[in-house]
């Protein structure tokens, strides 16, 4: 087993049914030409009666309800490349051959892991909507008849058997030579290859030997190896605009299929999604995820990218989404002996994600006070994997009622006697905090950033009502203001 | 024993023998380190259970058993979640150190937060999930259906999750334990340790498991 062939029959059939969810299941086929001259090239095995060759008119009449439409080369594309990085996955030389054909070169690879891989690969591809069918062989020639009896995997080990009950059409005879071979009675590969190579080439000279050679699966050719992808984006332009999200889910999920095989063949995961909805007023939304574990796993993605998506309210219909993953190397790390990990780490990051698509992206997520005596300063981070152990005793332990802030502070006016909060009272405080001060602690001032334009300066206190009830209050030139409960 | 409670009886064997996953009562607890609250609740907030703890008077201490059970947790070495309903949380307010092993949730409304709850009890990653509804729109709060917190309560059940409710008026129908903080702190308590002002906390008991199961019971 030296070469292998990844072979997609009706490729573009199959091409055009996975970029549209509409298509799944009905009776499809290719036209070409127009009006009354429209043909049909390839038909899906729901459409009964329709072969190719069949005027449009007549496989509407034999198939009621059948979806006919022209080949799409932008679907074509897409499949090709998910094809040809399902293809690098196996082996880093390989061929786009043809539309919906690789042929990949197994030299130096283990037989049976390369056999079993294929079999995971062609399981993937039918997955995505690609069926393919994948033949190995001792030559590119014999690995792409093996594709053609394949189901979904079939390895050539005895070419001789293998070759001899095939009909004679694999291996292409030209109109004139098939004639004259069906005069000497011979229909199957077999039988040409039983008769000597050099009588078959004295009959019908240098093309009867070339044929003798097909009919063998001997011949062999040099590939033409393209290069892996090395930069893992899709994007589809949506002709018309799209309105709602279900088309942006299934366009995506094809998106990420392709960029995961791509990611794979190259050695590489991905560390982050960036995912750009191309707005038909010319505007646009982005979102970059970074993901919960480095990974090519499709499901994973999808899970995020939906619960993005559903949130997204756009101003105009989308009219293009594209889809980037930022490659990273696998991790490779242990973590510690006493270290507390996640227990679920995929569903710990969905769900940060899932929230953060409810509340906003600055709104979930780790704080962390600011190296400023500014009040109310933090700033959200990512949390933590790993819960960490707790540091020694603090230097300045925390002491009295805990502050729960009023966000924004509540405006109240202050009536001092002999320097101290002595009444509370305001419009906006009605029937929450108003009432005579029994006891006040304070101020304590503090200021900063005096040299930035954005200084501050407040005087804080805190007081307790003779109603019950502790606040902050805090003055700053704005007037006074309750930032919060003590509590 | 009457007809009816010897049917209903009979059904309850009969869901128990059939569905015994179901019939699983969680176990341990996560100590909040305040002990008038742990004392009332026999160790700690339960797992798998919710607990209320009504603050009826402003300043009776439910912000200060929020850090507790922040520096409780992080002694411990678990994960907590806060769905602040009203974007009260002073991360300031709470030394640093206990703040790392935080996932805080600033919520605009009720309705977020309880889909944020929802999503958080049942991710299994967290040893205690705090709501806090206090400061929310009353109005909305009363008209929060009370399938919503059946439905947070079985997904406590399920990801052994622990979950304080904070509110300042009973809210949650059937909840296992309902505390009350009715005796509000004073300024003297300004400049006392905070464990020493979580000692001093009054905590009420107005329903207890026992008291919920009977009204479950009917």
């Amino acid at each position: 087993m030296k070469f292998a062939v990844l072979s997609v029959p009706d490729f573009a059939l199959h091409s055009l049914r996975r970029g549209e969810p509409g298509l799944c299941g009905r009776a499809l086929a290719l036209v070409s030409g127009e009006g009354r001259r429209a043909r049909v090239t390839e038909a899906s095995a729901e459409a009964q009666g329709v072969a190719p060759g069949l005027a449009a008119t007549l496989a509407m009449s034999r198939c009621p309800g059948i979806v006919l439409r022209p080949r799409d080369p932008a679907s074509e594309v897409e499949a090709q490349r998910l094809l040809v990085a399902a293809a690098f996955t196996l082996s880093p030389r390989v061929e786009s051959t043809d539309g919906g054909c690789c042929t990949i070169d197994l030299q130096g690879a283990d037989p049976a892991r390369a056999e079993a891989l294929m079999r995971l690969r062609a399981a993937e591809l039918a997955g995505a909507g690609l069926p393919a069918r994948i033949g190995a062989g001792a030559t590119p020639l014999l690995a792409s008849y093996a594709a053609r009896r394949a189901d979904p995997v079939l390895v050539v080990r005895e070419p001789r058997d293998f070759l001899a009950p095939l009909p004679l059409s694999f291996a292409g005879p030209t109109p004139e030579q098939e004639g004259i071979l069906r005069g000497w009675g011979i229909a199957t590969l077999g039988g040409l290859t039983a008769l000597a190579k050099a009588e078959v080439g004295r009959r019908m000279g240098a093309e009867g030997v070339l044929l003798w050679e097909r009919a063998a699966g001997e011949a062999t050719r040099v590939l033409r190896h393209v290069e892996p992808a090395l930069s893992f984006a899709a994007q589809w332009t949506y002709e018309p605009p799209v309105e709602s999200i279900e088309p942006l889910f299934f366009k995506l999920r094809r998106f990420a299929e392709r960029v995961a095989f791509e990611l794979r063949g190259a050695g590489f995961v991905a560390e982050k999604l960036s995912l750009t909805l191309l707005l038909e007023d010319g505007g646009d939304h982005r979102r970059e995820f970074r993901l919960p574990e480095p990974g090519a796993d499709v499901e994973g993605w999808m899970r995020i990218l939906n619960g993005h998506l559903a949130e997204v309210r756009t101003d105009a219909r989308v009219a293009g989404v594209r889809l980037v993953a930022a490659p990273a190397r696998p991790p490779e790390k242990q973590e510690g002996l006493f270290d507390t990990c996640l227990r679920d780490p995929a569903s710990f990051w969905e769900n940060i994600e899932r929230i953060a698509a409810i509340v906003g992206d600055d709104r979930v997520g780790t704080p962390a006070p600011l190296d400023t005596h500014r009040p109310d300063a933090f700033s959200m981070g990512r949390p933590a994997e790993a819960v960490a152990p707790a540091a020694g005793p603090p230097v300045h332990p925390a002491s009295g009622p805990t502050l729960r802030r009023f966000r924004p502070p509540w405006p109240v006016r202050v009536t001092c006697d002999a320097g101290l909060p002595a009444l509370l009272e305001g419009g906006r405080l009605e029937g929450r905090v108003r009432g005579e001060v029994c006891a006040a602690l304070g101020p304590w001032r503090s200021a900063g950033d005096w040299w930035k334009p954005q200084a501050w300066a407040v005087e804080t206190w805190q007081v307790e009502l003779a109603a019950g009830g502790l606040y902050q209050l805090a003055r700053t030139d704005g007037g006074w203001c309750v930032e919060g409960m003590l509590d | 024993m009457s007809a009816a409670s010897q049917t209903v009886s009979a059904l309850r064997s009969l869901l128990s023998a059939r569905f015994p996953e179901r019939n699983r009562r969680p176990c341990g607890g996560v100590p909040a380190d305040v002990p008038p609250l742990d004392e009332a609740l026999g160790g700690g907030l339960p797992a798998g259970r919710l607990t209320e703890l009504v603050s009826a008077v402003p300043s009776g201490g439910g912000q200060t058993v929020v850090a507790r059970l922040l520096a409780a947790t992080q002694a411990a070495r678990q994960r907590i979640a806060l769905v602040d309903g009203a974007d009260g949380f002073a991360p300031g307010a709470v030394p640093d150190d206990v703040l790392r092993h935080l996932v805080w949730v600033r919520c605009s409304e009720s309705a977020q937060a309880f889909a944020v709850a929802d999503i958080l009890v049942r991710d299994g990653n967290y040893a205690a999930v705090v709501i806090d509804l206090r400061g929310c729109a009353e109005r909305a709060l009363r008209r929060t259906p009370s399938s919503i917190w059946h439905r947070l309560q079985r997904a406590a059940e399920a990801s052994s999750v622990a979950v304080l409710v904070q509110t300042t008026f009973p809210l949650v129908p059937a909840v296992p334990w309902r505390l009350v903080l009715d005796t509000p702190l004073s300024l003297a308590d300004a400049a006392a340790p905070r464990e020493d002002v979580a000692g001093r906390i009054a905590v009420r008991t107005e329903r207890s498991h026992a008291q919920a199961a009977e009204e479950l019971a009917g």
